[in-house]
């Protein structure tokens, strides 16, 4: 259920805000000795007037320990984007159904869903003890997301129907984001990952890289061997967090539970340490996070991570390791290890998809291709679960690109409609289209041709695509069709979809949870660097003038999906994307294969308050909202 | 002499010249840029970020025509050592690789070492002793050890490290040594360690050189001066290492040359497996997402170690042995 109940939410912040007062605040005793020696100023003073009392997984910790984990040489950002890079102003329950406070201490939202007003917590301080205020924010807005060669496209997190998002300083603590027009889906967005830009440009640090405040900027250009501008100075100091440039600047202040003291790339350990000004307490009056530090090991390959695991040198870990084939590995090892298993709900709407190209350029393949009896032919030629046995040892259903079962936009008819493998009714539909067949039992296209479609495959997400592939080739061959396999990397393949020069391709799409509101890219056309399937009517979608007018049918999910984003309470928000979905799914777009089961991590034995399962998704960031409230039984590593 | 070394220091200009433009076009021949690898990590965010990575393709300067880019790229090295900025870790070039230059020096030396000590006992003794059971075993084990990939004896080595001794496997120090400054117990760690990927890496080369040394001994065994040696009452032992043998050793020297770019670039797969910090994982790293002042400036600086290596042994091998010519 997605509830978003401000009323009672800014209710019971209150009373916990109100109780608060009565704790008085504690800390690690690192940071004790720290304040002894007169480094830091005591507790009271770092902890905002009204932190955030953590909604505990089990209960409340001890403090010590170093939280271990390994990372790969490069392009591995997201190791430390979702360990300690996600912490917004809201965020998701642990559960991933609601939207609860986080830097922001409450919130009200206008009753046509177009404004929304935040409250921050008062004396809450950046990593390294500036105050944050809405002065912070309102740097970013204007000098940052504004600014048009900072931000030349901005963040769709901020943007509504009528463009841009005004943000409006009330006072100190209070700032207000108007979007001119509903815009209800705004409070999940800012939950997501990319909901970060507001509380990530600290004023008192990124201005001096900016000429607008600092006279001398050509100084510091010069000392940086990697800049020639400012804008290409402030790019490097204030790079998105989903690129290695952020993760490079340890010298930027975050409002993270850790922080990083090198920079990621250049040495063989990464190591962040506590925040000693975090926002976050336990029910105890404790300041999280619990964990002094976290260490994230260079290693140059995967394999060496699992080796890594066995030998107990891993404290908690999903990310790289958390496969079906590493499963009877990693069980074996279990005693070994000292380590134990958590589910993960990584469960997108399908992890193996045709995307057929609607919107091809060949007037031929288009032809047939739109056609949705053939649509249904090709999926009832595949033998789904063969492929779940052979490649995935038997963990996955046969299923459509659709909301998982369990969710709330869920409908069986979604996921399991056309998914019998059936040659014979395969072959049924496809004699509706491509009748006649030549000598070696192909089918022959309207032209008379061969109709054959080539299929871009990576090996990309450790999910076998290219053996998928040889199979799925193989089902086609028996209905009389010839999928040809074209074997290329993901920048390349891409670089092709993105250009809408292809017939089909293999991919997995997100929009299986909650992130079918956000992320619809597989049920509404959309433009998109992860999936294209119909490209030209995306962007007729995005702008009339431009792409290709589609038909009714697809129009009609445009102006539905528009309402569903204009909505202003959750109920109408479902309502309208329970229809999205109904006009989607007889749409059948794209012919999906397999809806994965829920993955693992491997926390050790004495790691506690750890969300299980835990869900992440592309956008959802997981678990970085909830590492603070981790902690080591015992206050340390197991030996 | 002189002359001959002036002229092998002439030739090496064009040398390194044409190797750098050489680099420089085959990093670029693959399709896409840095950005398009960018692109594709950024993508598991959940959301396009097309926008943002147009903007970075103008702060890496990736538009320019690749004649400018190489032509920057030159006039920085020569003119001011300027390797160029590496895009993944945005830092300038030389701040990345002199640590790892350093590691695969020193596991170069190690092994180029451990080849030595292995390869030249038995190498002679199994040409002394030909046909005898120890030449058997010793051709034997060097067919393997020729034989097999050395990704896989990795693989095999770390395996029962792991299993059977319990050892913390990849990487050249401990976890818990990582971030510590050097001390006894760290380098007794590192010893520990670095015996593996010597062993690994050197296998190989010790096996063919023990090949060569018993097929160039038995060369010269058999020849006219060794029989007059003998025949003086030289005792056989002094005989073999002043005579035959130093005749013999011609290819210990010539190895000093190639033993470099083979641990930088052949044995990239070992230090991939085994976690080691050398220049091996950077480079193809650097390769795959086409970082590519990162991997020119790798492959352009082991060239040039690979032209003075080349050099040295050839010099080297002028001075021991003076059959050879210099022409």
């Amino acid at each position: 259920m997605l509830r978003m109940r401000n009323m009672t939410t800014l209710a019971s912040v209150i009373a916990l805000a109100v109780s608060g007062q009565a704790f008085a605040w504690e800390e690690a005793p690192q940071l004790a000795q720290q304040v002894a020696d007169g480094k830091l100023p005591p507790v009271d003073e770092r902890l905002p007037a009204d932190p955030l009392v953590m909604d505990l997984i089990e209960g409340p910790g001890e403090y010590g320990g170093t939280l271990r984990r390994a990372i790969l040489g490069g392009g591995d950002q997201h190791n430390m984007v979702r360990t300690i890079g996600s912490d917004n102003m809201v965020r998701w329950s642990p559960d991933w159904t609601e939207v609860r406070p986080n830097i922001a201490k409450s919130w009200t939202v206008s009753d046509d869903a177009s404004k929304f007003t935040f409250t921050l917590r008062e004396g809450m301080k950046w990593s390294d003890g500036a105050p944050f205020t809405v002065d912070d924010i309102m740097f970013w807005f204007e000098d940052v997301f504004s600014d048009p060669t900072l931000t030349p496209n901005k963040d769709a997190t901020f943007v509504g129907p009528n463009g841009p998002v005004q943000v409006t300083k009330i006072d100190d603590v209070t700032v207000e984001f108007d979007f001119g027009a509903p815009n209800g889906l705004f409070l999940q967005a800012l939950a997501y990952g990319f909901g970060y830009h507001p509380t990530a440009y600290p004023k008192h640090y990124l201005s001096q890289f900016m000429p607008k405040y600092n006279a001398d900027i050509q100084a510091l250009v010069e000392a940086e061997p990697a800049a020639g501008d400012w804008v290409q100075l402030f790019n490097l100091k204030a790079g998105p967090m989903d690129t290695p440039l952020f993760w490079q600047n340890p010298d930027r202040p975050t409002l993270h539970a850790w922080h990083l003291t090198n920079a990621y790339g250049t040495t063989d350990r990464v190591v962040a340490e506590r925040n000693p000004y975090y926002y976050k307490v336990d029910s105890e009056g404790q300041q999280l996070p619990y964990i002094d530090r976290i260490t994230y090991d260079q290693v140059e390959d995967v394999e060496t991570i699992l080796l890594k695991a066995f030998n107990g040198e891993i404290d908690y870990m999903l990310r790289h390791i958390g496969r079906p084939s590493n499963k009877a590995a990693l069980t074996d090892n279990m005693e070994r290890g000292k380590y134990r298993f958590f589910d993960v709900g990584d469960l997108p709407a399908n992890i193996m998809i045709l995307m057929m190209n609607l919107n091809h350029t060949d007037p031929v393949k288009r032809e047939v291709i739109n056609n949705k009896d053939f649509r249904i032919g090709v999926s009832h030629a595949m033998n789904r679960q063969e492929i779940i046995d052979l490649l995935y040892f038997g963990a996955g259903q046969p299923a459509q690109t659709a909301p998982r079962e369990g969710t709330e936009l869920y409908k069986e008819e979604y996921a399991k409609q056309f998914t019998a493998y059936d040659p014979d009714l395969a072959n049924e539909y496809l004699d509706k289209v491509l009748p006649e067949k030549d000598d070696e039992g192909f089918r022959l296209g309207p032209d008379g041709e061969r109709f054959t479609l080539i299929y871009l495959v990576a090996d990309v997400f450790g999910l076998q695509y290219p053996d998928a592939m040889e199979l799925i080739a193989g089902y086609a061959r028996d209905v009389g069709l010839d999928f040809q396999i074209r074997t290329t990397d993901r920048s390349r393949l891409i670089e092709l979809h993105t250009s809408n020069d292809f017939d089909a391709y293999l991919w997995n799409c997100s929009g299986g949870q909650a992130d079918a509101y956000t992320s619809p890219i597989c049920y509404v056309p959309t433009i998109s660097n992860s999936v294209s399937w119909a490209r030209s009517w995306a962007q007729w979608g995005v702008d009339p003038a431009t792409g290709e007018e589609p038909p009714q049918a697809v129009k009609d999910i445009f102006e539905t999906y528009k309402q569903v984003r204009a909505a202003a309470t959750p109920d109408e928000q479902k309502a309208l994307m329970q229809q999205v979905l109904d006009m989607a799914s007889e749409q059948f777009f794209t012919i999906g294969m397999v809806q994965n089961d829920p993955v693992f991590g491997i926390a050790r034995n004495n790691v506690r308050n750890v969300p299980d399962p835990l869900p992440i998704a592309g956008q959802l960031w997981f678990p970085a909202p909830y590492t603070a409230q981790m902690y080591f039984e015992g206050g340390a590593n197991l030996p | 002499m002189g002359s001959f070394i002036l002229r092998r220091v002439l030739y090496m200009i064009p040398t390194v010249f044409l190797v750098s433009i050489v680099t420089f076009i085959i990093i670029q021949l693959p399709p896409g840029d840095y950005l398009d690898t960018l692109a594709a990590e950024m993508g598991e965010a959940g959301v396009d970020n097309t926008a943002v990575v147009e903007q970075l393709r103008e702060q890496y300067g990736l538009g320019q025509p690749m004649y400018l880019q190489y032509w920057k790229w030159m006039t920085g090295i020569l003119l001011e050592g300027d390797f160029g900025i590496s895009f993944e870790k945005n830092v300038p070039v030389t701040d990345v690789i002199w640590d790892r230059l350093g590691w695969t020096f020193a596991i170069s030396i190690l092994t180029l070492i451990f080849i030595w000590i292995v390869a030249l006992p038995i190498g002679i003794y199994s040409a002394v002793r030909k046909y005898s059971v120890g030449d058997y075993i010793a051709t034997l084990l060097g067919f393997i050890g020729l034989a097999v990939p050395n990704f896989l004896l990795a693989l095999v080595m770390m395996y029962v490290a792991f299993k059977y001794f319990g050892q913390s496997v990849g990487g050249l120090v401990s976890p818990e040594y990582l971030d510590q400054p050097w001390s006894w117990a760290k380098f007794g760690n590192l010893l520990q360690h670095i015996w593996m990927p010597v062993f690994v890496v050197g296998t190989s080369g010790a096996a063919a050189l023990i090949r060569i040394m018993r097929a160039n001994l038995l060369d010269e065994l058999y020849r006219p001066y060794v029989v007059t040696a003998r025949a003086k009452g030289m005792s056989e032992f002094q005989l073999l290492l002043r005579y035959p043998v130093r005749v013999a050793l011609n290819p210990f020297i010539s190895t000093i040359g190639w033993i470099l770019p083979t641990l930088v670039s052949g044995e990239i797969i070992v230090a991939v497996v085994m976690n080691l910090p050398t220049t091996g994982p950077l480079l193809l790293r650097a390769l795959l997402v086409q970082d590519m002042y990162l991997a020119g400036s790798l492959i352009l600086i082991v060239s040039m170690l690979t032209v003075i290596g080349t050099l040295l042994s050839d010099v080297l091998l002028a001075w021991v042995d003076p059959r050879i010519r210099y022409q």
